[in-house]
């Protein structure tokens, strides 16, 4: 991700790529030529936001102590993960096909490529809240790791006295 | 009715304020020591818990700082909420686990005093509680300046208190927050965040309903409407484009586990197994608040494009003006009561944080213990934090805003470029060393003092909080694989098998 973000800081600029004043609107800002803000960064964008899509599925197994990471557990995060991916593709997708085309269907109240980002973000993560508040007790936080931290509270309590 | 309407909205807030106030009255009762006040003797329940977290994550800027930024640049700013799911997500299954064991094994009473035990180390808790201290003042002088603000564009819409100024706004707002934060401490600030979230659901919900009838085409009209005038504004990346956006998904998405006030409401949770309940309240009770940012700030960028309403001054005002020229007297109210919530409970949070870290882990890190009677000292510090905090807002508001915007700076970004490595990752990774953690904090507090202070601007929208963040981070993992293997103590090595 930091090779990805340097080279983004270093690739070609275009001017106003992070928007300007809208012309007759004092306050408002607007991003002008889409296509050229993304001529030069714009694979480089979309690999930044797979490469954390990634990296949020990497540190939430990072979560999951070592001896519950199982098949299971890889197979629930990969599927999580794809969704994710497959979410980041169609909105990035949908909008390039919006500047190629200039035309666009809407999704309850906004543009496919936008409906994507907003539901489809806001929901793509569910899996992951399902899989540690359904699978607490399986990966998170078992019966035996309760037996064991109650054991270690215990000696601590001893030690004091 | 309509002729009411500021008695309505005033009513409404006072309703609210006197209910802080008999809280505060409540919770003193209950708070018998230290632990009491800090982390409510680790006795709170899921769903207090759960309102709690998400209450004070959306704070007074997602009601009236978000609206503007979505009315200002579209659709970049979605990105700071609709992250919120995986941020949730990630914060729980990094943090709260083991931040609840080890706070039970070590009798922790603050962020600080985890990362201590964690990696036994007095400077890496020295650092954390500085940059809790420069980031708590930051944003308690810009809430409480908030809460003035508002208090004051509500009274002057009325004729007998048109002419109250900035100053006693400052002075009721900030009474009424040290009140129930001093007699109550923390378990105060909790049960009024379980009232203050419910009202800002409730207004989220109530919201976006008003807001999708604006329009006889709905919320398709409004976007349409925006989509006509700049395409860009309205599609994934808004005007901000890509990297500003994908900037705020990094830092808002990871950082929530960064931040000091939400964390450690992870240790107040009575049993651990209530975190898997935890994880999908708060997730429900922040979507359902959010809701507001992005409805009113669509709504009034298409309505100001149309015609239907007249520029406005700032985009801050995007909020106030919706209420005034959109909803009934009494949905403003319960907008406006649930403003001041959503201030106040992030307010609470950071006096709480603020306090911990001066009275406790300072004198910890430098002294090796912390002060005699805590609960005294808590009390008074709690009350010279929020003045000296009212006062510096009011210096930046009447003579030099730089000091502010400076220590604003040392908000979310810098805490979680600092924070999230050293706690989140820190706390499953037992290669963590100590000279990777005082590195990060380093790197973090450097670059964003650095970038705010020269104002420099990154390509491509890249912002200074993000670049922080991805060095911090780097650095933690590079200087801790470099550097010898740290030893844990055995129970904390115990807790991370867990």
């Amino acid at each position: 991700m930091t090779v990805t973000l340097i080279a983004i800081c270093l690739a070609e600029t275009v001017p106003d790529a992070g928007g300007k004043p809208h012309p007759e609107f004092p306050g408002l800002q607007i991003g002008g030529d889409g296509a050229a803000r993304l001529q030069h960064i714009g694979i480089l964008g979309f690999a930044f936001q797979s490469l954390l899509l990634i990296q949020i599925v990497l540190l939430s197994i990072l979560g999951v102590a070592e001896r519950y990471r199982s098949n299971s557990l890889i197979i629930y995060m990969s599927a999580c993960l794809a969704m994710m991916l497959l979410i980041g593709w169609k909105m990035f997708s949908g909008h390039l096909q919006f500047l190629d085309t200039n035309e666009t269907d809407y999704f309850l109240g906004f543009p496919t490529a936008t409906a994507w980002q907003t539901y489809g973000t806001w929901l793509g993560a569910i899996p992951l809240v399902l899989i540690y508040s359904l699978g607490f007790r399986k990966f998170i936080y078992t019966e035996e790791d309760e037996r064991q931290f109650n054991t270690l509270l215990a000696e601590k309590a001893q030690q004091q006295e | 009715m309509e002729e009411y309407r500021q008695e309505i909205i005033i009513s409404a807030v006072v309703v609210y304020m006197v209910f802080c106030v008999l809280t505060g009255l409540w919770a003193m009762r209950r708070t018998h020591n230290a632990s009491d006040f800090f982390i409510a003797g680790r006795g709170l329940g899921p769903i207090v818990v759960s309102l709690a977290i998400f209450s004070s994550t959306l704070s007074g800027f997602g009601f009236v700082g978000g609206p503007g930024l979505v009315y200002s640049i579209g659709v970049s700013s979605f990105w700071m909420v609709i992250i919120s799911s995986i941020g949730y997500a990630l914060c729980f299954f990094l943090v709260s686990k083991r931040i609840r064991m080890i706070a039970e094994l070590r009798d922790c009473i603050s962020l600080p005093d985890i990362v201590a035990a964690r990696y036994g180390s007095e400077s890496v808790r020295f650092m954390i509680a500085v940059t809790i201290v420069l980031g708590v003042m930051g944003y308690l002088a810009t809430q409480i300046l908030a809460m003035a603000v508002v208090m004051q564009a509500i009274f002057s819409g009325t004729e007998t208190f048109a002419n109250v100024g900035l100053v006693t706004c400052v002075i009721i707002s900030s009474a009424v927050l040290i009140f129930y934060c001093v007699t109550g401490g923390i378990i105060a600030s909790v049960y009024t965040d379980v009232v203050q979230g419910t009202i800002m659901i409730v207004a989220g919900s109530l919201i976006l309903l008003t807001a999708i009838n604006v329009f006889d085409g709905g919320m398709q009209e409004a976007t349409s409407i925006i989509l006509a005038d700049d395409a860009e504004t309205i599609m994934p990346y808004g005007a901000a484009g890509i990297m500003a956006s994908l900037g705020w998904f990094f830092v808002f998405g990871l950082g929530l586990a960064g931040q000091p006030h939400i964390i450690t409401k992870l240790m107040m949770n009575k049993e651990i197994n209530d975190n898997r309940s935890m994880l999908p309240l708060s997730l429900f009770g922040y979507v359902m608040a959010a809701l507001l940012w992005i409805s009113i700030g669509i709504v009034m960028r298409a309505a100001v494009l149309d015609g239907r309403v007249e520029p406005l001054a700032l985009p801050d005002d995007a909020a106030s003006v919706f209420l005034s020229v959109f909803t009934n007297p009494f949905l403003a109210g319960i907008v406006f009561a649930g403003l001041f919530a959503a201030i106040m409970s992030t307010s609470d949070a950071f006096l709480n944080i603020g306090t911990a870290a001066i009275i406790h882990d300072i004198p910890k890190a430098i002294q090796g213990k912390s002060l005699e009677n805590e609960l005294l000292w808590a009390r008074v510090v709690t009350v010279l934090l929020a003045i000296l905090a009212a006062c510096f807002a009011l210096y930046s508001h009447f003579q030099d805003a730089t000091l502010v915007a400076i220590l604003g700076a040392f908000g979310w970004g810098t805490f979680a470029a600092s924070i999230f490595p050293v706690v989140a990752i820190g706390l499953n990774w037992k290669g963590a060393s100590v000279a990777g953690a005082v590195t990060a904090i380093g790197a973090a507090l450097l670059i964003n003092f650095i970038s705010q202070l020269a104002g420099y601007t990154f390509p491509y929208g890249v912002s200074g909080q993000l670049v922080a963040f991805v060095s911090s981070m780097t650095l933690f993992l590079g200087v801790s694989l470099v550097t010898k293997k740290p030893v844990l103590d055995t129970d904390i090595d115990r807790v991370m098998d867990i």
